[in-house]
Formats: C-alpha cells, structure tokens, sequence
C-alpha cells in the first residue's frame, strides 16, 4: 500500500514539473485532492483493510494527503506569481499627486515684513518697536508738526482723548529710539498704524508701515540713496529702476519721495502706474534739524536719514493684488496663495 | 492746484510740451497728477506740498519753471491811472488785532458795471476748475490764481458808516457767508466788520449781505495777510475751507499783498471802466524782513555727499531768486525773497541746491560702515511660534484692532475694565480697541465658512489694549482657532511651550470664566502663578457645526519666560524597561494627581511616565475609571534587573494605593 501511495505522489511531481499555468494546477488539484480524486479513492479503500491495518494506513494516506497538498499550493504559488503580470497589467502611476501634508502659510503683511527686515538686517538694522497708542507729543509735535499747522492735514488721526491717540505714522518709533539711546543708530521699526479713511479699494482705516532710521556721524543723502538702492534691487530685482523726488515731510529736509520703475508695464504706462512708468513705493529724507533738537541730538556733529514705507502697498505692487480690503478679510482662497 | 498751460507760458519762457512741462515740474517736487485738454488749453493738475503756499499761484510755479529750464520771467502789468478823489473819503479802516492781521490793505472802485466778465478770463477759469460768476467776482480769482494772494470785493454801499474794523468777533455773533450757510461766532475768531456787524470771516469767505450783485456800483477790495493758525482754526472751527483759507493757513508772501491789490484794480479798470479812487488804505503792523542765511560750502556737501562747487550752488540759489548778497571762500549769504517763508535756515537751502541740481544727479554711495544687528528674543519666539504653527497646517490671520461693541466682541481674557474707545470713530459701531484677539478669529473663521471653507485652523499674533492708568497697557497675544477636540489643541500649546522650554514649568485649571469657552472643556494655563493664557472647545452658543477649539495666549509673557538653551543629557548605554500598568481609581482624580504621587516616590531610575488611556465601562465599578499607562525605567550605569524594576513597580503601585486609593486593574 505505501507503494502505491509513493507511486501516486511520483506521478503528481512529473506531472507538476510539465505544469506551467494555473489552471494545469487546478487541474492537478482536482486529480488528486478533489472529491473524486485519488486520494479519496484511497481513503474509500480503508474499510476494506482488516482493523489492525487501518490506523497505519489511515496514517499513511494522511501523511502523503499533507505532501500533495503542499506541492499542489507550492504550485500554485509559484506559477500564480509568475503569471499575474502576464494576467492583469498594472502600471505604477507616478504623476498622482503625492500625499501632501496640510501646512499653513504666514499673512502676505508678515511675509513681506520679514522680507524687509531680512534685507535691513543685512545692512547691519535692529528691528525696533513703539506703542500704537501714543502721545501727540512723539506724533506730532517732536517730529516738527506743531498744532494748527497745515501739514496736520496729512495726518488725520484717531484720538482716544486729549492728546492721547492712534499713531498715524510708525515715525514716532524715531522719537522713542532717540530720545533713550545715542548715536550711531540703525533701526527699522515695522507696526500698525491708523488713520480715519474711508475704506477703499486703496484705503484701509489700518495698515502696517515700517519705518527706517540711520543717525551717525557723516550720513548723507548719498548714504540714503545708497541704502534705499540696495533694498530696491534686493527686494524688487535687479533691473528695477529708482527715481527720487523732491517733496515734503515735516521731519525730514531734503525729503524725497521715491519711485520704482514699474513691474507691471516695464515703464511703458499702465494703470497700476497711471500710464507713468513710476510707482511710488516710500517717502524718505534727512532727518530735520528740529527733530534732533527735541532729542537733544547736536545736529552739527550728527547727520541721519529715515525712511518710511507702506508695507500693504508693498505687497500689493509685488504681487499685484488690486484691493487692500483682502488682506483684513482672510479669506483662505486668498492667503493661501502666498 | 489746476494751472493752466498757457496761462504759465504767459509768464515764463519754455517750449516744452504739457508732458515734458510735467515731467519738470514732478522732478523739482510739484508732482503733476494729471494733465487734461480744457478747449484749446491744457489743464495740469499740480500737487503743492503743504510747504509751498508760493506756488499756490501761477507765478510761483512760474518761478520754479523759469529756476529748472532757465527761461526768463515775465510779471504781468499792474499800473494804472486813478482819479483824484481820495479813497479816505469813502472809507474808514481800523485793525484792532494786528496780530491776527498783521496787513490789511483796501481799494476803492466806483461807477463799475457787474456784468459777465470777458471770455478770455471766463476761459482760464474754466481750466483751472473755477466758475465764472461776474466780473468782480472773476477778477478776484482770476487774480488769486495768479498770485497766490486771496482777494475779497465787498459792495461798498451796503456797508453802512463806511467803516471797516477787523476785530474779533463777539461770541453768538452770527453771519451768513455767500455760501449760504449761518455761523455762530466766537471770540477767539477774527472778523471783518462794518460798524454794527460781520460782514466776512476773515480770510475764510465773505458775508452774503456785502457781497457783490448786479446792482453793486462802487466796490472795496480787501487785500490781507491774516495769521496762518488764526485761519486755520476757525476754518475748522466754522466748518468751511475755502480756496482763500487753504491759502491763508499755509502762508501768503507778505510783501505780495499790495501787487495783487493794484492787478485787481488794473483789471476792473481795463474790463468794465470805473473810477479808481487815488490811494490806498495800507495798516501794516510790521514791515516784513527778509531773512538772511549763510550756507557753509562744506554743510552742503556734508548733507548731501556731493561734491559741488560754489559758484554751481550760488547760480541754483539766483535762479530761485533768493539774492546771494556775498559769496567768499567756502560761504555763501543768502537773501530770503518774501515768498519763500518755507526757507529760513541752512539745511532748507541745501533742500533747495539738490532739488535743483537734481535728487537723481546725487551720487549713490555702495558702501555702508560695518555694524552687526542682532534678534530680539521678541523676534526670535514669534518667528519660531509662526514657523511652528503653519507647520501644523494653520493660515496666520491679521485682523482690525479697531472692534464693534457687540457682546462678542466685549469678552474680556485680559483684564476687568472696559476696552478703550476711540473719540472720533470712522463708523459708531466700530470705536474700540479690543481687548481680547479671539472675537475677530471667531469672525473670520464664519467668514470663510460662509465663503465654503468649513475646515480651517487660523492664528494671530497682536497686540491688545487694556486700560491703564493714563496710557492703556498694549499687549501682545498669540490666539488661535482649530476645527479640532480639546485635546487635540491642548496637544498644539503643549508641543509650542515644549518648543519655547516652559511646559515643565505650566500648570492646567479648569477655566470656566468666559463664555467663548465650553464649561467643562476648557482650561486656564498658569506659569508661576501668572496667568498665560486658556485654551479649550468653543462654548455651543458659537453655533460651530464641527468640534472647534480656541486658545489665546500672552506673547510678552512667553517671550519673557521662553528658554532656548538646551543640555545635552548623556545617553544611557543600558536598555530600558518598559511596564504597563493600568489602575482603578475615583472619577475625582486627575491624570496629574497621578503623575504627582508617582513622581513623588523618587525612583532615580524611571525615565519617563506616559499616559496612553482612559477606559470606563462594564469591567469598571460605577464613578471610577481606569487610566493605563506605561513607565519606563532606565539607568545610567548599568543594565536593571529585573527584580528591582519589580520592587520599584511595587513601591509605586503602594504610594498610589496610598495616597489615590488606587488598585491594579488585572
């Protein structure tokens, strides 16, 4: 008997080796281990032992059931991974989009201060910071705009009371810098600032300014357009152009307004630049004599120029957003983009 | 101010175009917003900078033309031929505030005829932007526009003694100007008055009962100089501002008074005949004097970094008509012509040299001297905090510090007192400073719902205001909202105050003093006993759809307590021993209580203890719960045995009993 079982297991491995598909295999298997098989053929053999036999070649046909069942899935395996690729083609799609982690993105308004303080900073500048509610005193009067003068006009302003109101400028950081500490000094100083406009496309009731200020022995004009200059080119490219203007600040003589070519139009007009080919981007100058003297600074030893700049508008000329309103509205679809 | 173009080529020689004309005047600080074609004229819009009240006058900008092109100039005729009666027989003038007025001047024309004024007056109003009214009324702007200087024309014969006073005005005193608009006076105004009552605010606009009409014959015109801040309050005070005070308050050129009166006068004369009667009424409290300044050579070049020679500068300074009365070696004196108030010191005649030589001739310097900038702590921990944050996925808002009085917007983290309110708010329902960041990120986070956007995790960093004692107490807050449970944001400041190295050192209460917050899901997070903020799942009355939670903490303070220096603690070549356990203990006790006691036993060995579940339910007895975590034991200079790992296990298993009523879970 255990011949025999030998002789069935032979057969099943030549007949395994010519298997080459799964279905050979499955044919295999339903030869030998289905309900007709050979093995149960066997296993209806088993009354027709006599007893003492029977536990041995129950054993027996078991043992070899185990054996066939084995090299039946061994068969199985093997032929089945050789032939998936040959059954079902799958292509590995590598331009799905990839599983990107949600990360948030800082405000426009804080990105381009950094941006701002990083090229300053580089120019040996200290950020620096001052109250937003002030005294009329540091935003007025020490920067040379007595009360009932007409330059006040400019400067419309939130008041709380008396003389306590709203910075309208982030030039009162000048005052509280200077008055606690002496030359040299290099500042820049970003914040809020406020002034009762209506609200507009251009005009916010808030917005951020940041503020420069350099004070040394020997500063001139020529330094400020130097600096000014390399912020230009750092902060809007190397091919953007400056132009200076003369205008008028109380705190400042000479006062300049600057320009930058414009990157909408490349100079040619446009509305962005009202057909000028020039942007305002800052207003600057060397500070007033009369300012030094309420921080008791000798304008005779020291020189020192300030600068001022609307961070909004920076923003919006850079990335060519048309309506300040979107930045105190939040909406994602909008600071996500940056 | 709107010029015309061919008005000013009246007056200056140049031959540029209206844009080259532009571009001149931008570059010498007259900045040109706009040119337009009025008929066969061109009208430029000129910005004029507060300082410059001189080119408030087509003249004056005539000047700056003339001082940046070269070309000559050429004033327009102001003689005339009077008859012989004189002007005192028809009127009497007294000035009582010299001060306030410092000039008054007066003509008389009689026989004239009120009639349109000839078209080419009319025309160059027209391009300037003023309507033509009368003849009279023409002429005095005409001539206003030309000079600077602002003109008024009473009707003679209504003003009754023939009196003029320019006095201040009695309070309750009232006038209805040619606006039509009554005003109640007050003594700190200045008026010009007949001998009962006002009959012009002065400098500001003229009464209706004195102004001219069809029927007037004989005109007084008045001819001032009035004190700029005099003007200017009662301007703001009466609520009117006019082409004649926005003049006045920056300063008209006090030796131009009497060339403007006699070009009116020459122009009613040349337009509707008249009799001029001989003389003029001239009060003058002081003859003005012009300044003087000397420019040092080496100032100039001081301020500006420029290398210029003198005789460069002294040509600029000529070509602006200030008088150089002596030039020697490195000095210059200068003569300030009177309608330059704007110059009286050396550093205002450097601005004049660089507009003039040109701001974009200065060279630009490369080079700066060396200094090292350094970042505040302030700096470096919000920079961290904002790196970290959209990290986790969260958008940085900024939102007004300017709040509504709603009663969301009156949550109060911070202090007791009221927000602080603003005097002369843009709109009344919007007149606070704020005093707490999360009502405007609550705003926000509905604005994006309602604009679709239903997951959202938003901060901000700003300050807010809290009343102090005279000036409020600004402080920074750090305040964030996320569409997740309370543990989920607890996991958020926990992990950014392990980043700043103060966690350690926080304590958790409960916080159930605001109603933004949940009740019971909510805590207060103290340092030192100072609070720093509180965190928690909003309260349901925000009417979030989704779990959301809010946090707000104090910046300053974690500015001031954050710790970046980190040691190095050495790594322990022996492995670790992890056990699990969990225990059985009252609802009442907290996972701190537990951390406490454990901690208490003092095994110099357990390296860490970590929660990592919380279980109630059937195997437990009722208002108990179990708490599974895991400690880790490790030494520094050996491998644990086993035994006493267990002995440790054991003492700690005890103390918890102890002093928790705890019992092992099996």
């Amino acid at each position: 008997m255990l011949d025999k079982l030998k002789k069935v297991k032979e057969a099943l491995q030549n007949e395994i080796e010519s298997a080459t598909t799964l279905k050979d295999a499955e044919r295999l298997k339903i030869k030998y281990l289905g309900r007709k098989g050979i093995i149960n053929d066997l296993m209806k053999l088993i009354p027709t032992f006599p007893a003492e036999q029977r536990a041995t070649f129950g054993q027996q046909i078991n043992s070899h059931k185990i054996d066939i069942t084995d090299i039946i899935n061994d068969a199985f395996k093997k032929l089945s991974s050789e032939s998936i690729p040959k059954i079902k083609k799958e292509i590995f799609d590598v331009t799905l989009p990839g599983k990107r982690p949600f990360i948030g993105k800082l405000h426009p308004v804080t990105r381009t201060i950094e941006d701002i303080k990083e090229v300053f900073a580089r120019l040996g500048f200290d950020v620096a910071y001052g109250p937003e509610v002030e005294l009329e005193y540091y935003n007025f009067e020490a920067l040379n705009i007595p009360p009932d003068h007409p330059s006040r006009t400019d400067f419309d302003t939130f008041y709380i009371k008396n003389d306590i109101l709203l910075r309208s400028q982030t030039s009162t950081v000048q005052i509280r810098i200077m008055e606690n500490q002496k030359p040299p000094i290099r500042i820049i100083a970003p914040g809020r600032v406020y002034r009762p406009d209506t609200v507009d496309a251009r005009h916010s009731f808030m917005f951020h300014q940041v503020e420069g200020l350099l004070v040394d022995e020997g500063v001139s004009f020529s330094d400020l357009k130097g600096v000014l200059n390399q912020f230009i080119k750092t902060y809007f490219g190397k091919d953007v152009q400056m132009r200076f203007r003369p205008s008028f600040f109380p705190f400042t003589e000479p006062s300049a307004e600057v320009d930058i070519s414009c990157s909408i139009c490349r100079g040619k007009g446009c509305s962005v630049c009202s057909c000028s080919g020039w942007v305002e981007i800052l207003g600057a100058g060397m500070v007033n004599p009369n300012v030094f003297k309420f921080v008791h600074y000798d304008p005779e030893k020291y020189t020192g120029f300030a600068f001022g700049m609307g961070v909004e508008r920076i923003a919006m000329l850079k990335h060519g957003i048309d309506d300040i309103r979107l930045f105190y509205e939040n909406n994602i679809h909008f600071l996500s983009q940056f | 101010m709107k010029i015309s173009y061919n008005w000013l080529k009246e007056y200056v020689y140049f031959y540029l175009s209206p844009q080259e004309l532009a571009d001149k005047l931008t570059n010498v600080g007259l900045v040109v917003a706009d040119i337009k074609t009025v008929e066969d004229d061109f009208c430029l819009d000129v910005e004029v900078t507060s300082n410059r009240p001189d080119c408030l006058g087509i003249i004056g900008i005539a000047r700056e033309v003339a001082a940046a092109v070269g070309g000559s100039l050429h004033f327009p005729e102001k003689d005339f031929v009077s008859s012989n009666t004189e002007i005192t027989k028809y009127i009497n003038i007294t000035v009582e505030e010299p001060v306030l007025c410092p000039h008054y001047t007066a003509r008389v024309v009689r026989h004239i005829t009120v009639e349109p004024s000839p078209e080419w007056i009319q025309k160059r109003l027209r391009c300037v932007g003023i309507r033509p009214v009368n003849n009279i009324v023409d002429i005095t702007n005409y001539v206003m526009m030309e000079t600077g200087q602002p003109l008024h024309t009473f009707d003679l014969d209504k003003l009754p003694d023939q009196k003029i006073i320019v006095r201040r005005a009695r309070s309750g005193e009232e006038i209805v100007t040619i606006n039509g608009a009554r005003r109640v006076l007050f003594h700190d105004m200045l008026v010009i008055a007949d001998g009962k009552r006002p009959v012009a605010i002065a400098g500001i606009m003229g009464g209706k009962e004195t102004e001219i009409s069809e029927s007037t014959r004989n005109v007084l015109l008045e001819c001032a100089q009035f004190e700029p801040r005099q003007v200017r309050r009662t301007s703001k005070a009466v609520g009117i501002a006019s082409d004649s005070s926005y003049r006045f308050e920056r300063g008209t050129d006090p030796e131009g008074v009497d060339y403007a009166s006699q070009r009116v006068v020459r122009l009613v004369k040349d337009c509707t005949g008249g009799e001029i009667a001989n003389g003029v009424i001239d009060i003058q409290s002081h003859k003005h004097e012009r300044e003087k300044v000397t420019l040092r050579m080496e100032r100039v070049h001081k301020i500006l970094g420029l290398e210029i020679k003198r005789d460069v500068v002294s040509d600029i300074l000529k070509k602006l008509q200030f008088n150089v009365i002596n030039e020697v070696d490195n000095y210059i004196d200068v003569e300030i012509p009177s309608f330059r108030g704007d110059v009286y010191r050396e550093i205002d005649l450097i601005e004049e040299v660089a507009r003039m030589y040109g701001y974009n001739n200065i060279p630009v310097k490369t080079s700066i001297s060396v200094r090292g900038s350094t970042k505040s702590k302030e700096e470096i921990v919000e920079g961290s905090i904002r790196q970290f944050l959209i990290g986790l996925g969260f958008y940085e808002v900024k939102t007004f510090s300017i709040v509504d009085t709603s009663s969301l917007q009156c949550v109060n983290l911070w202090s007791d007192k009221e927000g602080i309110d603003i005097a002369n708010p843009l709109r009344q329902d919007e007149s606070r400073l704020r005093t707490c960041l999360l009502p405007s990120l609550i705003n926000t986070k509905r604005y994006n719902i309602n604009h679709g956007t239903e997951q959202l995790k938003i901060f901000e960093i700003a300050k807010v205001y809290l009343a102090g004692d005279k000036m409020p107490q600004e402080k920074t807050c750090l305040s964030l909202i996320a569409d997740t449970d309370f543990y989920t944001v607890k996991g958020i400041v926990e992990s950014l105050l392990l980043n700043l190295g103060i966690l350690s050192k926080c304590e958790w209460t409960i916080f159930n003093e605001s109603r933004l917050f949940s009740n019971e899901k909510a805590t207060k997070i103290q340092m030192d006993r100072v609070t720093l903020g509180c965190l928690g799942e909003a309260s349901k009355e925000l009417g979030f759809k989704t779990s959301t939670s809010l946090s707000e903490l104090d910046m300053d303070f974690l500015v001031e307590k954050s710790c970046f220096t980190k040691k190095y603690q050495t790594l322990s070549l022996y492995p670790s021993v992890l056990r699990d356990l969990a225990i059985i203990v009252d609802e009442e006790v907290t996972w701190a209580d537990i951390e406490k006691c454990i901690a208490s036993v003092n095994i110099s060995f357990l390296k860490e203890i970590n929660f990592f579940d919380i279980y109630r339910g059937k195997q437990i007895p009722a208002e108990k719960k179990s708490m599974a975590f895991n400690l880790c034991f490790q030494a520094q200079d050996r491998t644990l045995k086993n035994e006493e790992v267990d002995i440790a296990q054991q003492t700690i298993l005890d103390n918890l009993c102890k002093i928790l009523g705890a019992e092992l879970r099996k």
